[in-house]
């Protein structure tokens, strides 16, 4: 059980940290202000996880500073009843040149645990570290996953009343990661705490209870994942004029003769516009086209790529065998309608609007990339791989008695 | 900060910041020791007369090398303390800034560090002399207190110079410079006698001073120390000490920011 309460952060920057003293003997500021978090207030239950999501900057490694204990709150309170751990800073501490065994007990007391405590559980981190032999040896000689994998089996074992987990949970293999995920279940399961911090949406989806938005140091949102991402998705949207969310989104690359064009685009999910839909939604993809000069029959298609440029799914109004007709000077709005049966990730949407089937034939307008959409969280029951086919099971026969 | 965590930090600082090298813990002894054996052949053909010449103790081969170590063992051990716990949050900075620490209570692996290191080489230092069949006398027995002054006062200024540090880095370099000054201003090499009596107020301000000729006076001459002195410099430590935790534990929050 957490409970935070009014919690303010403000930072003096100084041009030096000498000012700091100046200012304490002149009784005259030296400083400007910067108030990283503004009044958050939020509990956690034990046994519960909750998502922290906020773009960045919004204050969310302030906040888990202060969680954590390595800065102090200038206002308002943290409560909780034992220890908390982080997962933030696997291996702090570490020493290259000492054993595997050594550096257990090294990080072991410095993440708050006793000396009786690492003694106790020295195998069993050992074991869940699969480093076998290796302990042994110098930390030095060690990969980096394997560093990685005995940080986090002694943090695992810390016992913390609660958990601070942030990106660094994607360590090691998937077979390590499926191990430690299930080792925090075990852990939630049991009453601890966890507060996660991510900008994997979807993980915010599947591993939180509940999820709060920071933005700009305040609490934006407090209440169920699917909201809170909504909530980020409005925000991030606010920021798209941006220059820096412009440059994260890449050139759009466009071309084409333009007696039409394609103007506008947008996807939209049960409640709307979205950025972020769930696998299995039905969505809606909406196209403005405006006509400039006659054309012959046109067609509009739609290409879905993932994040690696790869084409996953397109399709286009010709195969569809909706025919369709812009005059000049029109403007004319287009729907497809598809569920979004793709795994959990982060896709573009190119769009093209050329004449008759193919758009060699004759390309009037074609933009890469128009529409940025990620798929997180799921209403399909859980799959493989990066599309989900709409799959049954039932049992056709069984034979044989039961003995 | 619990106490295996205090002994953990000490270790690391006598055993494992040398586990890579051949000779290993050895180095943390080494140092000291040809410290120690410098001063003693510089300074033994220049000063040997002069000691002589005041009549010291029955050993007199040996009674410079006597005099140097029994003042430069308690220096080393104040000067490292002070020196290192300056620069202390600079050098842990990537922990505190990481898991919970106890910035007050984090350096004090420094004096106990130090203490261990006195200790061993006062050991050394006891028996060469039991074997040069010098009187052991009960006066000894002063010693562990006044060491204990010796490392509450490095302990105090070097806190005081780590909380200053944070805000002015240029501390560690001044109080290195200013250490080694006061080395040169404390009779440790030389004997205060040889000083001009002008010069003697430099020496009854300087706390180093009484607390360095008490131990040579209870450990060579086999006298009680003074205790006006002592009973001052170890108020001063104290209150020192109270004003820099009350000024620390006042700008915790703007520490650590900085760090």
């Amino acid at each position: 059980m957490i409970r935070v309460t009014e919690l303010h952060k403000g930072f003096r920057l100084y041009q030096k940290p000498s000012d700091r003293l100046r200012e304490i003997i002149l009784r005259r500021p030296y400083h400007r202000r910067f108030e990283a978090l503004k009044g958050i207030s939020f509990t956690v239950p034990a046994g519960q996880t909750l998502g922290v999501i906020g773009q960045n900057g919004a204050g969310k490694s302030t906040l888990l500073k202060i969680l954590s204990g390595v800065l102090l709150p200038d206002q308002g309170q943290v409560d909780m009843q034992g220890r908390v751990t982080g997962l933030l800073e696997l291996g702090t501490g570490f020493d290259g040149a000492l054993t595997g065994r050594a550096n257990i007990l090294n990080n072991g007391l410095l993440i708050g645990m006793s000396a009786e405590e690492i003694r106790q559980h020295e195998d069993s981190i050992i074991e869940f570290a699969e480093l076998g032999r290796f302990i042994d040896e110098p930390l030095r000689t060690y990969s980096s996953g394997m560093m990685m994998r005995l940080g986090f089996a002694i943090a695992i074992h810390a016992n913390p009343a609660c958990f601070l987990v942030d990106e660094a949970l994607s360590v090691g293999d998937g077979h390590f990661q499926q191990k430690c995920m299930k080792r925090i279940r075990e852990f939630r399961d049991q009453g601890g705490s966890i507060i996660f911090v991510s900008h994997d949406l979807n993980a915010i989806k599947q591993i939180c209870d509940r999820a709060i938005v920071l933005d700009d140091g305040h609490v934006a949102f407090d209440g169920d994942t699917e909201g809170a991402v909504n909530t980020y998705n409005r925000i991030m949207a606010r920021l798209d004029g941006d220059p820096e969310a412009v440059a994260e989104q890449g050139q759009r690359h466009e071309f084409g003769s333009r007696e039409a064009e394609i103007i506008d685009a947008r996807i939209l999910g049960e409640h709307g516009v979205a950025k972020s839909v769930a696998t299995g939604e039905p969505v809606r993809i909406q196209v403005t086209l405006q006509g400039h000069q006659p054309t012959q029959s046109l067609s509009l298609g739609f290409m879905i790529r993932d994040r690696f440029g790869q084409d996953i799914f397109g399709t286009n109004s010709h195969y569809l065998e909706h025919d369709f007709e812009l005059a000049p000077g029109q403007q004319q709005v287009l729907e497809f309608a598809l569920p979004m049966n793709l795994a959990a990730g982060k896709y573009t949407v190119t769009l093209a609007l050329h004449s008759e089937q193919h758009h060699l034939e004759h390309c009037y307008h074609w933009v890469d990339n128009h529409i940025r959409f990620e798929v997180a969280g799921s209403r399909v029951p859980a799959f493989a791989g990066v599309a989900a086919l709409t799959t049954t099971i039932s049992t056709i026969s069984t034979e044989g008695n039961a003995t | 900060m619990n106490r295996s965590l205090l002994l953990q930090f000490t270790r690391q600082d006598l055993i494992d910041r040398h586990a890579g090298s051949s000779l290993g813990a050895l180095w943390t002894l080494l140092l000291p020791l040809s410290q120690i054996l410098i001063f003693s052949l510089v300074f033994s053909k220049v000063m040997g007369m002069k000691l002589q010449a005041m009549g010291m103790g029955p050993a007199s081969e040996y009674s410079y090398s006597i005099y140097l170590i029994a003042g430069l063992l308690p220096w080393l051990a104040f000067a490292n303390t002070v020196n290192r716990c300056v620069g202390v949050y600079q050098e842990k900075a990537s922990l505190i800034s990481k898991v919970q620490l106890s910035l007050l209570r984090l350096p004090l692996y420094i004096p106990l560090t130090e203490s261990i290191l006195y200790l061993i080489g006062m050991g050394f230092f006891a028996a060469f002399l039991l074997v040069i069949d010098f009187p052991f006398n009960w006066t000894w027995l002063w010693l562990p207190l006044l060491m204990a002054m010796v490392m509450l006062l490095a302990f105090t200024l070097g806190l005081a110079g780590a909380v200053l540090n944070v805000f002015i880095r240029d501390t560690r370099e001044v109080i290195g410079l200013i250490v080694q000054i006061a080395f040169w201003a404390t009779p440790i090499v030389y004997v205060a006698d040889m000083i001009d009596s002008s010069w003697h107020w430099l020496f009854e301000g300087n706390p180093m001073f009484h607390l360095i000729s008490a131990i040579r006076l209870v450990l060579i001459e086999g006298q009680a120390p003074p205790l006006m002195p002592l009973l001052i410099i170890a108020l001063g430590s104290l209150v020192l000490l109270a004003l820099t935790r009350y000024v620390g534990k006042r700008l915790e929050r703007d520490i650590r920011d900085f760090i």
